[in-house]
């Protein structure tokens, strides 16, 4: 009975959620297309309300879709329902394959499955419900259903019962006053709702501006079992456990054998408060030692989803009776009521009446406690020879005369069980037979207390035997709930273990993340000032301070080193990717040539020569070095190479005519060409100059010209950027007399880096000083920048082009910053969303060295979640167990979910420092605080703002059920769009939870 | 979420870096370009319904992280795919020289049941743009000693070819998982035998 209730209740309850999900969609679309799968799911819900309990045996409905073939069977009596059956015949009139086509959506995956080895059988399979529903006479056709339901459905129908049926037609009433689209938009073919719907709905389901933590509790030891504040909850929990166990035990098992059950039956509880009999079930067990009768209260059998209701008194109704305890069974027939059985222990004490309902149950109880006494007892006088000797007619009258005083009505009997076996024997017997069947409950304690859940599967409850033994009988319940309460106290006990063990795990793995001194906000002000503050130039000191920049904070003084040192690495890489563009130039001539050939056979063959022929450019330097007669003794080692002078100085000749062309061609490559133009012409006129002379005068370049250099080099190089070529080539003269210049202070300072180690290995180790600066360079290493060139190249293009910042020029001060880094760190080279790590230092500094200098910082820490290293993956593992401490739900969800266990959602989070969630505003925020937490509160603080953006939307996720690709989609899509105060301020929240946590010792 | 599902066809798309997975992923799905993309950094998806064979089927479009060192993520993307799509820029020789390494590795992470016949589809992206560097020919005979893999020239600039060209990658992968069901479902029988094959399959997958 109860059953169905509870079935039928779902059955609602589904139409009800699937309700939900249509208006929703209506609501936040405007519209509800007609193939939506909540149309789909709601139609199935209403199909499976309408089929339970359909009388299709009685109409004769076999069809497929006996839904169906009601609704032609109503169509004579209801309009409503006439209207819809003939739509349906005409579209299943149609061709097949139209109708398979219009089904197609309808079909879930498993009917699927089934369509693919049947191909041509399925009709659609909610056609009249879908029908119906656009039509907006659902609610009217089922109101008809309802309103004559005796006619087609069984007594207890959902349809049939009056509460039910009316809700389910005017929980339909909405859904039909929808109007249904028909038309495809591009966006209508997308299954899944956007970020900003589920979001939209959120709100619409919860009010406004709920902070997740205030409405539950994230700190949430469901398994765990928290010592105090959830006692009780504990218990209750316990107890259901134990409830539930029980009524196992009063199943067949492996111990016992069921050998009667009756429920319904009424006992009459021998306690001051009834003053009612009370339904029960009645069992008879056997176990090995001895036959047991248990009676249950009904509140206890079934009740046992309603938690609402105090059931701890219905434990002391329960009866529980040890057979060799009893004597005397009284039994009085009553015509009316069935019979009654009173059980007398061997203290003379009566047990409480059972009585049992008519039909006879009396006598199938005592014919199977009979059975069940046998062989080692035995009821005197015997039923079984009364019944074979006593015909049908004369139920249960005896003639045997042995225990007849005792009889005073015809119908009232009194049975004596015998005990056949010596007494002592039998205890004897007993023991063994208890310590045996004792046995596995010990080790499964000793199970329990291993495993640290409190979910630990035991199935039996160890009433029945171990506990009860040797207490008196009256007592007998009393121990049932001694027990009880020993087992929710041992339960609550390894509970509590459990989260102790717990704790410990949150002590050893998370205790690091976080520092283990709490520090207010009044103890940190001054990083409060960190925090909050948006001012520029607080920012400007800040960054290089946080970053651990200049640790004196004395900006200013350094940044003038910096800034030169930064100027002479950016020469060197500018030498190098002028070469690497003269490369690439020829690559691609080549290849152009190549494609109009369209000769396919020789692929690889010039490319080679080509190669080589580009390597020349850069070693012609050096050889014109030796005819212009300098006689240094290491340049000799580039002597072999020398074989192919001609070809080169022919080489550069083309260039120069290649590059007016391809200034001509497009004007982005003109900057290059002027770099290399630039260089080409440094590289010879550094010839020219006394290298001795060079050498002496480094000392002097270095102290005096720092400023004009720092100057020039600016001039040089950042504004050649914008320069037109033909400015350049006007000023000749000028730049010939700059580029002396620049070629003392280069090689100077190449000196100057290669004796403080500073220079890339791979140059210092082939070029001596004095040439270095000319550019000869291996292979090797001009393929790797060269490759790490283009690639940033491309990102640098791409990176925030939509922020007003990078609307101009500045997107070249990025690039620069970028190649300056690769070229010091070519071993580690470019990678995607290095620049975007780049870039808001760059907006705030508008400094290219010191940015540069900040970022190399910044890059200490960040390098490691870059693919190369390893943090990403102890990112995953710690967000794992943060949100297992601090979000148990969440975690159940994901965990359930599997794959979402790999947290990839969060690839991008922390790789870039969340830059890509945020607006820029935001970023410059967020970092600030990451930056300060590292002093005040956690060196991982991006763990906890990726939890509380987890947390910020947790409800959605649930709600959802949303799995591994839906939360990265989600969260991609809600990028640059979150609440960033809140989620910093959650995320500051969070950190001092799992500090309490840990402190909490 | 799930349960509203219908068929779900996986497609991931691979090629170098700014060959243009991401513009041809938005322009195939909401028919608009914009210059405003940035690198991909990890992964994403974006999902469209389409009819295929009187079938309406989802397709699920991740769109990846175009440089090769960022492949070590791929395993948790690439699993379960039903169709890869090869990008190269028709105007980088470059990009064009790496798809057989996007291939491979592809094939090497995801570990399909049958890499022989896994549907791949190459895309030879820009094509309204000049000078060209990889012509048609080209491709062509490089799908073709990849067992006939499909080529199709688009612009996501422009929207050409790219409607056409995903309608035959759901093609591909629809007819992939109709494979994968029917050696489910219909030859209960060869299960066993894909059984034994498996663990030397994943075995070279596996090698960390």
């Amino acid at each position: 009975m109860s059953a169905d209730e509870e079935y039928k209740e779902k059955l609602i309850a589904s139409v009800k959620k699937e309700v939900k999900q249509v208006m929703e969609e209506s609501v936040t679309r405007k519209y509800v297309h007609e193939e939506s799968g909540s149309v789909t799911s709601l139609c199935g819900a209403v199909e499976t309300c309408l089929s339970q309990g359909l009388r299709r045996r009685a109409l004769g409905l076999f069809k497929t879709s006996s839904t169906t073939a009601l609704l032609h069977k109503i169509a004579k009596h209801c309009p409503e329902a006439d209207r819809i059956s003939k739509k349906v015949q005409e579209l299943e009139n149609m061709d097949p394959n139209r109708r398979s086509s219009s089904s197609s959506d309808s079909v879930t995956k498993p009917t699927l499955k089934k369509n693919l080895s049947f191909p041509s059988s399925p009709l659609p399979r909610y056609l009249w419900i879908r029908l119906a529903l656009f039509d907006k006479q659902l609610s009217k056709i089922i109101d008809y259903l309802v309103d004559n339901a005796s006619k087609y459905y069984d007594k207890d129908a959902l349809v049939a019962d009056p509460d039910y049926g009316s809700l389910l037609s005017s929980l339909l009433v909405g859904p039909c006053a929808l109007d249904y689209s028909r038309t495809k938009s591009v966006e209508q073919f997308w299954t899944d709702p956007p970020a900003d719907e589920l979001v939209q709905r959120h709100r619409i389901s919860s009010g406004h501006s709920t902070p997740p933590s205030v409405r539950r509790p994230i700190l949430n030891f469901r398994r765990s079992l928290n010592t105090s504040s959830d006692d009780s909850l504990v218990l209750r929990n316990a107890t259901q456990h134990l409830a539930k166990d029980y009524v196992e035990s009063l199943h067949q098992n492996s111990r016992a054998a069921l050998l009667f059950g009756k429920n319904n039956v009424l006992v009459m509880p021998a306690k001051d408060d009834v003053t009612e009999p009370i339904p029960g079930y009645l069992s008879l067990h056997q176990t090995p030692s001895s036959l047991t009768i248990k009676w249950t209260p009904n509140q206890l059998m079934n009740g046992l989803t309603e938690e609402s209701q105090d059931k701890s008194i219905y434990w002391d109704y329960a009866l529980q009776v040890r057979l060799d305890e009893i004597v005397y069974v009284h039994c009085h027939q009553d015509s009316e009521a069935g019979g009654t059985i009173i059980l007398v222990g061997q203290d003379g004490v009566q047990r409480p009446p059972i009585r049992f309902p008519k039909g006879g149950h009396m006598l199938g109880f005592l014919s199977c406690l009979e059975t069940g006494l046998l062989p080692r007892g035995r009821l005197d006088p015997p039923l079984w020879s009364q019944r074979s000797g006593a015909n049908s007619t004369t139920k249960r009258r005896r003639p045997l005369p042995a225990l007849s005083e005792t009889e005073e009505t015809t119908k009232d009997y009194v049975f004596r069980i015998i005990d056949n076996s010596g007494h002592k024997d039998l205890l004897k017997r007993n023991d063994l037979m208890d310590t045996k069947a004792s046995l596995p409950t010990k080790v499964r304690v000793q199970l329990c207390s291993t495993s640290t859940s409190s979910e630990s599967s035991t199935k039996s409850f160890s009433i029945d035997q171990q506990v009860v033994p040797d207490s008196p009988p009256s007592v007998c319940i009393q121990a049932v709930c001694d027990s009880m309460k020993k087992q929710i106290i041992s339960r609550a006990f390894y509970g509590w273990l459990a989260y102790c063990r717990h704790l410990s795990t949150v002590r050893t793995h998370l205790s690091g993340l976080v520092n283990s001194k709490i520090i207010n906000g009044d103890d940190a002000s001054e990083d409060r000032l960190v925090l909050v503050s948006h001012v520029a130039s607080i920012r400007f000191l800040q960054y290089g301070a946080t970053l651990g920049h200049c640790r004196s904070g004395n900006l200013q003084s350094s940044s003038l080193d910096k800034s030169l040192s930064y100027e002479n690495t950016m020469s060197e890489w500018l030498a190098v990717e002028a070469i690497v563009r003269q490369r690439d130039k020829e690559d691609q001539a080549h290849a152009i040539a190549k494609l109009s050939s369209e000769s396919m056979s020789g692929d690889q063959v010039p490319n080679e020569i080509h190669r080589d022929l580009s390597n020349e450019v850069f070693e012609e330097t050096v050889t014109d070095d030796e005819d212009s007669g300098s006689d240094e003794e290491n340049r000799t080692s580039t002597k072999p190479k020398k074989t192919k002078q001609n070809t080169i100085k022919y080489d550069s000749d083309e260039d120069n005519d290649d590059r007016e062309k391809s200034l001509q061609q497009n004007g982005d490559k003109s900057n290059e060409s002027v770099n290399s133009n630039e260089n080409q012409r440094r590289s010879n006129d550094g010839e020219t100059t006394c290298d001795n002379q060079l050498h002496e005068s480094i000392d002097l370049e270095l102290d005096g010209d720092k400023d004009e250099l720092k100057d020039f080099i600016h001039n040089v190089i950042v504004t050649n950027a914008s320069i037109d070529i033909s400015n350049v080539e006007n000023e000749n003269p000028v730049s010939n007399h700059l580029d002396a210049v620049t070629e003392e202070n280069n090689s100077s300072l190449d000196t100057c880096i290669e004796t403080h180690g500073l220079a890339s290995p791979a140059r210092s180790t082939c070029v001596s000083p004095a040439s270095s600066n000319g550019g000869v360079y291996t292979q090797e290493l001009l393929e790797t920048f060269g490759l790490n060139l283009h690639r940033i190249e491309k990102d640098v293009q791409r990176c925030d082009r939509n922020y007003w910042y990078f609307a101009g020029e500045n997107l070249d001060k990025l690039r620069n910053v970028m190649c300056t880094y690769v070229w010091e760190h070519l071993e580690i080279g470019y990678m995607q969303g290095m620049c975007d790590l780049v870039a808001p230092l760059l907006v705030t500094f508008d400094d290219e060295s010191l940015t540069y200098a900040c970022f190399c910082h910044l890059m200490e820490r960040m390098i490691e979640n870059f693919p190369n290293g390893n943090t990403m993956d102890c990112h995953f593992a710690n967000m794992r167990s943060l949100i297992q401490i601090l979000d148990a739900e969440m975690y159940e969800q994901m965990h359930a979910h599997g794959d979402s266990t790999h947290f990839y959602f969060c690839y991008r989070w922390f790789l870039l420092d969340f830059k890509r969630e945020l607006l820029y505003s935001d970023v410059f925020t967020t970092w600030e605080v990451i930056w300060a937490a590292q002093q005040v509160a956690s060196t991982h603080f991006i763990l906890f703002l990726a939890l509380a953006l987890l947390e910020i939307y947790r409800d959605i996720i649930l709600s959802n059920g949303m799995d591994f690709t839906d939360i990265i989609k989600f969260f991609n899509e809600m990028a640059e769009r979150h609440d960033v105060a809140a989620v910093l301020k959650l995320s500051r929240e969070l950190v001092l939870q799992l500090q309490l946590l840990i402190e909490n010792k | 979420m799930a349960s509203r599902k219908k068929i779900l066809l996986k497609v991931i798309i691979l090629g170098d870096s700014s060959v243009g997975k991401t513009s041809l992923m938005n322009q195939y799905v909401s028919r608009k370009f914009t210059n405003q993309y940035k690198a991909t950094i990890g992964a994403d998806f974006l999902t469209k319904e389409v009819t295929v064979d009187d079938r309406t089927v989802t397709l699920q479009i991740w769109d990846t992280a175009g440089q090769e060192r960022f492949q070590s993520l791929g395993v948790a993307f690439y699993r379960g795919a039903d169709c890869c799509v090869l990008v190269f820029d028709v105007t980088a020789p470059n990009t064009f020289k790496s798809l057989d390494s996007w291939r491979d590795e592809f094939l090497i992470q995801a570990s399909p049941r049958d890499p022989e016949n896994f549907p791949f589809v190459l895309l030879g992206n820009k094509v309204d743009l000049e000078p060209r560097a990889i012509s048609a020919k080209r491709a062509q005979q490089w799908c073709q000693s990849k067992n006939n893999i499909p080529y199709f020239e688009t612009s996501a600039k422009e929207g050409l070819n790219v409607e056409q060209a995903f309608l035959a990658i759901a093609k591909n992968a629809l007819a992939q998982q109709n494979s994968t069901i029917d050696l489910y479902n219909e030859f209960p029988d060869q299960i066993k035998l894909t059984n034994t094959q498996k663990p030397s399959g994943s075995g070279d997958s596996c090698a960390c």
